[in-house]
């Protein structure tokens, strides 16, 4: 054990990298003035061999030229980077495939391109195909293909490289859901058989699906790193405190106040009965239907509850009891939205906005099995008997 | 090798929450990359690397005839269509001379080694630009691409030899046994043609205005290297002045490989001279040059490709 530990050991240590092109564009454009934009500043981190770190971030923020860094398709402007064994780098799955060659021969050839030598196509050639699930179509070109097709043979083929360091990048975007869950099972079993790995994702289930440690870039540098659940955490509040900057919008109804409460006047605790108290004023009668949702993340909410009514004119109060609060301990935002009814027959007249924050008690989600996507990051309380 | 020390924990094990203010915002001058150019272990890593340019040439072959109806007789027919312009055009030409041999044979030798020149430079000048995206995305040496489009013109070539079979049979004549040589020409060819495209490739990426001029410069270049004229042209005793002479051939054949490779294949194979060493010497010199310099070139530069292909 000790062994393995001390004979890989991957090293990314300030590598910074400077966008080459818009300097050149200027310096062509503009006499001598260099101007350039880092996109990597300062990111320093280590997996030990055998380990699995996601990176996680907005668009933009870096991920992608990390990966891009590591493998030696572009190289750092600063710092040193050091990857013990063999890297197999799938940043895109499509990009090795030819359009005009079949699937056979699109095996060969992008096997070949990710650095797996023929005879070990060969070899797997049959589990490729399975897994990727096109053997009826493997003779034809693959410009017949469908997208979800190519990239599932792309996929594939990365699937059974076998390297010593296996960096993703976003690729299970296109796949299906059964697919996905394939992949990150697959994924999973390569973790295990001692591959390391680096994960880029914005679908924060399957990095906590995959991977045990991550990485937060946030404009071109490391935001935090740590246990991947508590950056995930992190990560999800402060694009939820961006959301409600996108999203504080004036509607016509206003918002005296808004609380939500332990109904027994206690803290708020995982499974504990809860009140939302809500104080508007609406310049009009209507129909309307009200919408309340609770949301960790990214301005999608866990869950949604609705109701439909007459809004009266004036000052008004809305009070919603849920009878059982489906949270682990952590950091919420209570969201609400009042829409005309039917749904879409005007303009919203309170749009979907996070009103308030708050914390909630109780006990830390459970963990699913390794490489199984949990979308909703909630709480059940669950008495076990096994006998 | 460094131990994990197990003083202070080890990377991603707590939570760890930078002070994004507190990173500077330039890199420090001695952590600053500088690529390595070694020439010997680029090599080596090329060589290792043998089994992805066999690959992406079969795939540019394959691709090439795919979905063409005569398929890979194409490789056959187009170097007899320029040999047929040819023959028409210049063979009723008496001014150039080619020592009793059919026109036929004499020009077909000549293109032969010309097309797969300027289809080397030419294709593999873009060849960078054509292959964008496993550029960008994967990690392979970058000199698989030039000289996979080099293996897959190669191939082109040796299946005109066929048509240069068919003429030997046509005009019931057969390579003199001073053919032997001609293996020591092409690898002459081969190399300088290897160190143009490595050149112009990595250069035209950074400069795609190249890649229009490069046609153009190609098609000057037929006229300028012994193709439909005889190589004999060039003075092999120029008078500079008073009794200093020099050799004119010797001057071109470092500069342009092409000139003696293409004159000593026509005198050996067709015509069973030996080979004219003074003009070959330094077209082999040349050639080396220019290998030694593209390939250093094209190290120094690729540090950029991916970012700006």
């Amino acid at each position: 054990m000790e062994n393995v530990w001390k004979k890989f050991r991957a090293d990314l240590t300030r590598p910074l990298f400077m966008d080459q092109v818009q300097r050149l564009g200027r310096s062509i454009a503009s006499s001598g003035e260099r101007e350039y934009r880092w996109v990597l500043k300062d990111v320093s981190l280590e997996v030990e061999p055998g380990g699995s770190l996601a990176l996680i971030g907005i668009n933009g923020s870096g991920k992608t030229t990390l990966l891009k860094v590591l493998s030696q398709v572009t190289y750092q402007t600063a710092g040193t980077c050091i990857v013990q064994g063999r890297i197999g780098a799938l940043l895109s799955v499509t990009a090795g495939l030819h359009p005009d060659l079949t699937g056979r021969e699109n095996v060969y050839l992008y096997g070949a391109v990710l650095g797996m030598g023929r005879e070990n196509i060969r070899k797997r050639f049959d589990e490729i195909i399975e897994f990727a699930d096109v053997a009826d179509a493997i003779d034809r070109q693959i410009k017949f293909f469908s997208l979800g097709m190519q990239m599932r043979l792309g996929f594939s083929i990365a699937a059974y490289l076998e390297p010593a360091v296996l960096l993703v990048d976003e690729v299970l975007a296109v796949g299906d859901a059964s697919f996905q869950q394939k992949c990150l099972r697959r994924i999973g079993e390569i973790v295990r058989q001692g591959t390391t790995l680096l994960y880029v994702s914005h679908d924060l289930a399957s990095v906590e699906a995959s991977c045990e440690k991550a990485v937060w870039l946030s404009d071109a540098m490391v935001r935090a790193s740590g246990p991947t659940k508590d950056v995930v955490t992190m990560y999800r509040t402060a694009v939820e405190k961006n959301a409600t900057l996108l999203t504080s919008k004036e509607g016509v109804v206003q918002v005296l106040k808004a609380d939500i409460y332990a109904v027994d006047g206690g803290q708020l605790r995982s499974e504990c009965e809860v009140e939302v108290a809500l104080t508007m004023d609406s310049p009009q009668q209507a129909e309307a239907s009200y919408f309340i949702g609770i949301s960790q993340g990214p301005a999608f909410p866990m869950f949604v509850v609705s109701h439909n009514a007459q809004m009266p004119a004036g000052e008004f109060e809305i009070r919603c009891q849920l009878g059982y609060l489906p949270l682990p301990k952590g950091h919420y935002s209570l969201w609400v939205a009042i829409t005309g009814y039917p749904r879409g027959r005007s303009d919203p007249y309170l749009e979907w906005q996070p009103l308030v924050s708050f914390d909630a008690f109780g006990p830390d989600r459970l963990d699913p099995p390794e490489g199984v996507m949990v979308l909703s990051p909630i709480y059940v309380g669950a008495k076990w008997k096994i006998s | 090798m460094v131990e994990p020390s197990s003083a202070a924990p080890s990377f991603g094990e707590r939570l760890q929450v930078n002070e994004l203010a507190s990173i500077p915002d330039e890199p420090s001058d001695e952590i600053l990359y500088h690529h390595k150019v070694r020439l010997v272990e680029s090599a080596k890593l090329l060589w290792g690397h043998r089994e992805i340019i066999y690959t992406l040439a079969e795939r540019d072959f394959r691709v090439q005839y795919k979905q063409a109806t005569l398929g890979i007789l194409w490789a056959v027919l187009s170097p007899l269509a320029t040999l047929a312009i040819f023959v028409a055009v210049f063979a009723r030409v008496k001014a150039f001379p080619h020592s009793g041999i059919p026109y036929a044979l004499y020009a077909f030798v000549g293109i032969l080694c010309w097309s797969f020149f300027a289809s080397c430079v030419g294709a593999g000048g873009s060849s960078l630009l054509s292959n964008k995206a496993l550029l960008a995305k994967t990690q392979f040496p970058r000199e698989c691409f030039p000289l996979e489009t080099m293996l897959v013109n190669a191939l082109n070539t040796v299946l005109s030899w066929i048509p240069l079979a068919i003429l030997f049979v046509i005009f019931g004549r057969a390579p003199a046994i001073t053919t032997v040589w001609v293996p020591l020409f092409i690898v002459i060819e081969v190399m300088f043609a290897a160190g143009l495209m490595l050149t112009m490739s990595s250069v035209i990426i950074q400069m795609r205005d190249l890649q229009q001029v490069l046609p153009i410069l190609l098609s000057l270049g037929i006229f300028m290297t012994p193709v439909i004229w005889p190589f004999t042209y060039i003075p092999d005793h120029f008078h500079v002045v008073g009794s200093f002479y020099v050799n004119l051939q010797v001057v071109y054949g470092f500069f342009n490989p092409l000139g003696p490779v293409i004159a000593n294949i026509r005198a050996t194979m067709l015509l069973g001279q030996n080979p004219t060493w003074a003009p070959l010497i330094a077209a082999i010199v040349g050639s080396i040059c220019s290998l030694a310099f593209g390939f250093r070139i094209f190290k120094r530069l690729e540090v950029n490709f991916a970012d700006i292909a």
